[in-house]
């Protein structure tokens, strides 16, 4: 008998999710019916995992998603993110058409493509002719795909001769690449995802993964529950959250006492003989101070002699007591393979690459790398920050390939493989994000594109930085798929194409990258950015009458947009720009990567190694070509990171530092901010807030409730918070989460009473130039009862 | 309506009586589970709102540990999207991924 479409769906489902996990359902479908007319392979775009999903078309438009069981990112599991994919692919709110307005004062207006980019160009030219290239920028952004961002730079760095190429994973992993690269001498983590089967210590801090990054939280979870006696999961966080409460053992201290924590587990190690004698001997060094000094290992036990246990407790605060550093750090030191997995609470902090390397310092003290299982892993928030900003060029001071700028060799090297004149690249770096925003307010930056972020929502201290961009005399140039924060502040907006709109590669975590091919037009007359790009560029070459602009984009001319442009873009980058770099992808073509179910993880350098996945695990010898290329004796790991000259990993003696701002008499709290995958409401609540709740999801502030009752606070009710730098007003979510003394906002409310960065601080770490997002003073006081709040949505 | 398909990883010992639970939810369908604690749920919901809340509660039970979507599907509801009737609040930025906190 026929099923009817909707069982017949229904049994698809569940035949799908079945699979899974090998299991057999007693279900027959009539292989006749279709759920789909094809189906068309991608990366899901909404964090850092990179899982594969597949999205479902059917007469023409998206229908269905599913993932792809054969990756080895998600394995077939996807989270509830994905969903979002048709709501934004065919959202009325969309942006079709390109908008314009001379004045911020006046109303937008449609206008064609041709008099977008004319003007667009118009106003770059105009302001480097008067104001040198160093008054414009590019600003993007960790969601935008390699060949994007590659090309943008390409044309803002040798075209318009600026480095004033920006991104947003300034905000979430700057810290990270200086951990890395200070640490191991080379950016991004050693393992894989893979590690996270054959680990027996998780030590998962700073990181709310169980929401931020579910799907390869499944995976951490999974191996606990198959191995729950040899398994341990720690989690360090001041808050708890989804994640610490499935830890076996949960670390909260103070926020921004973190390195003296991680100081005081390697006390430990020291003082009971945990550490790994030969790997020290064989592959480490210790360094301190900027001049990356050179001391002993004795040096280093004098140094950390300062962080007992005792004294890090007190400092921590929280729950944490010197026995239960020791616990922890032997049980790190001794399992038989840890992963440290974690993203913004230790990347967003004034000295976040240091403590990133007292993260790194625990895994080379105790020899917990390179072996199965044993890894330093940082997380990242954004699809493509690591592939196309990191990797391709997207900061001021990196050109694609891991290329310092202030490099000349290096630099010349990218002008000679670009084609254009030497001296053509400037040798300084450009503006970093906070310095560039900065450049803004002060008037010296007269043009400035951004592409597919929020800056006007998502800099820390926002308002301040919001002034600058309201200013007439600067121009503003934002590609997006709908209205934000940021297109409020613009002059033209220009309406690009979504994931799955166009073809493109994004490079996840786990140094892999992915293509994600174009299955459906972009609705109205949105472009793919690379069209935009290409385009824009051959009209600044005539507005400054400069064939160098011309040269940036000639190997691209004609190029049918929705695919063979994106292959050639990535065919440029891939074959020229990482050949012999440490992130060699050329093996990694489009076909290569159409081949596979998930892509190629670098360093990749032949289409034989991409084929079988590339790399999973770099610097050993026999799992990474370059360790036997560039092997400089026997050992099996040859560490060929080429900011180590030495081949050596280093410890690093780095102090306790604490936040920029710590709480006072006049604002006696910590305000840290976050993101959750969605709150609808919590069990805490009545009835009545939870009908509200519903119906308008929106920010929270979380209080614990003992600092609720001391205030008289109740869930729901309207509190104020301020802070050095302005005020905030949000209903109130009392629950057991931030520690006593401590609060916690959501960032992503677009309603001016409650976004929360016009209230954090733009402190920023020296080194990485990472703002410190997750930490400041503020104070809070019940205002009202709980009140109805409308959502908050931006319209044009 | 959407239809989801689901993988459910439960604690063990809290299988049966998380089955017992999710048997009284008229949108919720369990297809098959295992001794891992593994649970093979469909949903079925009006929107992909309320599937979205639905997985939030159900979350929320006691031995759920998580649950990971394998496959959706909504052409029902896009072609409402396409034709103007229903308009999903889309809380864009709030879903854009982590981009800076
Ligand atoms: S975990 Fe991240 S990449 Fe995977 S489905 Fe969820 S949002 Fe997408």
């Amino acid at each position: 008998m026929a099923l009817s479409r909707r069982e017949f769906l229904k049994r698809t489902a569940a035949l799908t999710a079945a699979s899974l996990v090998g299991m057999n359902l007693p279900l027959k479908v009539d292989r006749a019916q279709a759920d789909a007319d094809r189906w068309v392979r991608g990366t899901c775009r909404f964090c850092g995992v990179g899982c594969r999903v597949e999205l479902g078309i059917k007469d023409g438009r998206p229908v269905a998603i599913r993932g792809v069981p054969q990756s080895r990112t998600n394995m077939g599991y996807l989270c509830m993110k994905g969903m979002l994919f048709y709501q934004l692919m065919r959202h009325p709110d969309r942006l079709t058409k390109p908008l314009y307005r001379e004045s911020k004062k006046e109303k937008f207006r449609e206008i064609s493509w041709e008099e977008a980019l004319s003007i667009a160009a118009k106003k770059f030219a105009e302001s480097i002719k008067n104001h040198g290239p160093d008054s414009v920028a590019y600003y993007g952004s960790g969601q935008a795909l390699t060949e994007e961002t590659y090309l943008f730079q390409k044309i803002m760095r040798a075209g318009l001769r600026t480095n004033n190429v920006e991104g947003n994973p300034r905000l979430c992993m700057a810290s990270a690449v200086g951990g890395y690269i200070t640490s191991f001498g080379a950016d991004e983590p050693i393992g894989s995802y893979a590690d996270i089967e054959q680990a027996f210590c998780f030590f998962i801090i700073g990181s709310n993964m169980a929401e931020a990054h579910p799907v390869l939280f499944r995976r951490v979870m999974r191996r606990k529950l198959d191995n729950p006696r040899e398994v341990t999961v720690i989690n360090a966080d001041p808050r708890r959250s989804p994640t610490s409460r499935i830890a076996d053992i949960h670390l909260q201290f103070k926020p921004g006492t973190d390195l003296a924590l991680l100081n005081a587990m390697a006390y430990v190690i020291v003082e009971e003989k945990l550490y790994n004698e030969d790997f020290l001997n064989n592959y480490c060094t210790f360094r301190v101070g900027k001049e990356k000094k050179e001391v002993s290992f004795e040096d280093y036990k004098k140094f950390i002699s300062a962080y007992t246990p005792e004294k890090a407790a007190d400092i921590c605060g929280g729950n944490i007591t010197p026995d239960l550093i020791r616990k922890v750090a032997r049980i790190f030191a001794t399992s038989p393979a840890t992963m440290s997995l974690w993203t913004m609470g230790i990347n967003q902090r004034i000295r976040g690459v240091w403590a990133n390397n007292l993260i790194h310092n625990l895994h080379l003290l105790t020899g917990q790398l390179c072996r199965p299982g044993a890894d330093s892993f940082s997380l990242t928030g954004q699809p493509n920050a690591c592939g196309g900003v990191r990797e391709g060029g997207g900061l001021c001071h990196i050109l694609p390939g891991h290329r310092p700028v202030k490099v000349d060799k290096l630099r010349h090297e990218v002008e000679d493989l670009w084609g254009v004149p030497r001296g053509r690249i400037p040798a300084k770096p450009g503006y970093h994000t906070i310095a560039m925003f900065s450049a803004v307010n002060e008037g010296k930056i007269k043009a400035i594109w951004i592409n597919c972020t929020s800056p006007a929502q998502s800099l820390p201290n926002c308002d301040k930085y919001r002034k600058g961009m309201a200013r007439e005399d600067v121009f503003i140039i934002v590609t997006d798929i709908f209205p934000t924060k940021t297109t409020e502040l613009a002059n033209l907006i220009l309406p690009t194409a979504f994931h799955f709109e166009k073809t493109g590669v994004f490079g996840c975590t786990e140094r892999r990258s992915q293509l994600t091919l174009k299955a459906i037009d972009p609705p109205g007359e949105a472009k793919p950015e690379v069209w935009i790009a290409r385009e824009w560029a051959l009209k600044l070459a005539e507005e400054l009458n400069d064939p160098v602009i011309k040269k940036c984009v000639e190997p691209f001319l004609g190029l049918e947009p929705g695919y063979e442009l994106p292959k050639a873009i990535w065919t440029e980058y891939t074959q020229k720009l990482t050949a012999g770099r440490d992130n060699d992808l050329r093996g990694a073509t489009y076909e290569v990567l159409q081949q596979l179910p998930d892509g190629v993880q670098w360093p990749a350098p032949t289409k034989e190694w991409a084929l079988k996945g590339g790399t999973y695990k770099k610097f050993v010898r026999g799992l990474d070509p370059l360790a036997d290329e560039h092997a400089i004796d026997e050992k099996p790991y040859q560490f060929y990171g080429p900011a180590h000259k030495d081949h050596k990993l280093w410890v690093w003696l780095r102090p306790y530092k604490g936040p920029a701002e710590e709480p006072d008499a006049e604002y006696p709290f910590y305000l840290s901010t976050g993101r959750v995958i969605d709150h609808w409401h919590t069990s805490s609540m009545t009835g009545r807030i939870k009908e509200l709740m519903r119906a308008n999801p929106y920010a929270y502030i979380e209080i614990n409730p003992k600092d609720a009752q001391r205030l008289g606070i109740k869930p729901g009710d309207m509190v104020l918070v301020e802070t050095r730098r302005g005020k905030n007003i949000l209903p109130a979510k009392v629950y057991e989460g931030p520690m006593e003394g401590m609060v916690f906002v959501y960032w992503y409310d677009m309603a001016e009473d409650r976004m929360i960065n016009r209230v954090t601080k733009d402190a920023f770490d020296p080194g990485s130039k990472e703002p410190e997002f997750k930490i400041c003073a503020c104070r809070i006081k019940r205002l009202s009862g709980p009140k109805p709040l409308k959502p908050y949505l931006v319209r044009l | 309506m959407p239809i989801g398909g689901f993988v459910v990883h439960v604690q063990p010992e809290e299988k049966e009586e998380l089955l017992r639970e999710l048997s009284r939810h008229p949108q919720v369908e369990v297809f098959g589970h295992d001794e891992k604690g593994h649970l093979i749920v469909v949903l079925e919901t009006e929107t992909s709102e309320e599937m979205e809340a639905l997985v939030e509660e159900l979350s929320r039970l006691r031995g759920v540990i998580n649950f990971n979507l394998a496959y959706l599907h909504a052409e029902d509801e896009v072609k409402k999207i396409e034709a103007g009737e229903i308009k999903p609040e889309i809380r864009f930025h709030r879903l854009r991924p982590e981009e800076s906190s």
